[in-house]
């Protein structure tokens, strides 16, 4: 069936995978051995591990309410995303007038970066009063253009006659949407949750200025503010950043199917 | 394969699913955690404190210090009996030293003990040894 052997591919994916998960491998490590990553030779399997530097979080800052702050705002960009997103994406698989004008100016926007457009961000969400509030914090990652278009694709692969055929039997334009064309792009949606979700967990910039109080604060900014107050963390801090990336990554191990076939959905043609 | 899983009944579709299992699971461990942590924070330091040959020290005194985010200060004290045992109560800490003292028989250098969550309740495995008297 194959003319040629698998096995260097494997091989060579093998060793890329590897090359790749060094970094994890060594936060991890560093996470249960405090040691410093400067010292030599350095020790590839960590020496009396443990997980006390994983208390010492929890202990010197306030993790839970980080945590519970970072949870409610990647909630509310999660939710916002899969509704607005499926919703533009439907509405440009439909022919209407300026449909054109309107991809090119989402792509445009694409390659506007978010530091130009933060006063303006800054200014409409202090005018709707939302500074220093969950509201406020997921608001600019509410809807994301590459999402738009990850559910365009998949909404385009859906048969006209089906979509016709719902019609004709009395659906809805809301109704295709949410009982049809969602079920059918499961792996669009897992693909706008992953990415909404690891985009939003890992914002800091914006929760930096919207955020008034130290209760608002979200974990990226708890990292920081654990950097001001401790010197000696070596430890501490790895596993600090183990705790942050942690539901990120256990995210996507858990949607990593729907997630690969939403990427790659349009990218082929049948 | 669509087919058979949509054949089965909604509530098994959402409860027979891998992020409910493992979310479950993940809130059942934190549940159990949860529950060991509230019959063991009793804040009960146990140990011995033995003299250079290893017999029992009584009426030594032992004394605990608390990490106070960067330092470690006293907090309280506790005397041994006959048989040099010690209970220290009102551990509110997760990051220790315990240390003893009697004159005439000697100091037992301060140790580190790291504990799980605050006013873990722990017994010392090793006895303080008292030397240099």
């Amino acid at each position: 069936m194959h003319r040629y052997p698998r096995w260097p591919i494997h091989l060579a994916l093998l060793a890329a995978g590897i090359l790749m998960l060094i970094p994890f491998y060594w936060v991890l490590k560093t996470s249960v051995s405090g040691e410093n990553i400067f010292s030599f030779p350095p020790s590839i399997v960590p020496e009396a591990p443990h997980l006390f530097y994983y208390v010492d979080v929890w202990y010197y800052i306030p993790f839970a309410r980080y945590f519970l702050n970072s949870v409610a705002v990647s909630a509310i960009a999660v939710a916002a995303n899969v509704v607005l997103n499926a919703m533009a994406g439907y509405a440009l698989t439909r022919g209407f007038a300026g449909k054109s004008a309107v991809l090119m100016l989402f792509l445009s926007c694409m390659m506007v970066p978010f530091q130009a457009t933060i006063i303006p961000a800054y200014l409409i969400t202090g005018r709707l009063g939302l500074l220093d509030s969950y509201l406020g914090l997921a608001l600019p990652q509410c809807s994301t253009i590459v999402c738009i278009f990850v559910f365009k694709a998949s909404f385009e692969a859906v048969p006209q006659s089906l979509i016709d055929a719902a019609r004709i039997d009395g659906l809805s334009e809301w109704g295709i949407i949410w009982r049809m064309m969602i079920p059918l792009a499961k792996a669009a949606v897992a693909t706008n949750v992953i990415l909404s979700f690891i985009w939003s967990w890992n914002n800091f910039l914006w929760p930096l200025i919207v955020t008034r109080s130290a209760d608002m604060q979200t974990l990226p900014l708890g990292l920081a503010r654990f950097l001001s107050y401790q010197e000696n963390t070596t430890g501490a801090l790895y596993a600090f950043c183990i705790m942050v990336l942690a539901p990120g990554i256990l995210l996507f191990l858990l949607a990593q199917k729907e997630f690969i076939q939403g990427l790659t959905s349009g990218a082929i043609k049948a | 394969m669509i087919d058979a899983e949509m054949s089965r009944p909604l509530w098994h579709r959402l409860l027979a699913n891998r992020f409910t299992v493992v979310l479950v699971s993940i809130a059942l461990v934190i549940a159990i955690w949860n529950l060991y942590v509230s019959l063991h924070d009793h804040g009960v330091v146990e140990g011995r404190v033995v003299d250079s040959d290893g017999r029992p020290v009584d009426s030594a005194t032992v004394t605990l210090w608390v990490l106070n985010f960067t330092t470690y200060v006293e907090k309280t004290h506790a005397i041994t009996d006959a048989d040099g045992g010690f209970v220290i109560r009102g551990n509110d800490s997760h990051n220790i030293q315990i240390g003893a003292e009697k004159p005439g028989v000697g100091r037992a250098p301060r140790i580190p003990v790291r504990l799980y969550f605050k006013g873990q309740d722990v017994s010392l495995a090793a006895p303080l040894v008292l030397t240099g008297g």
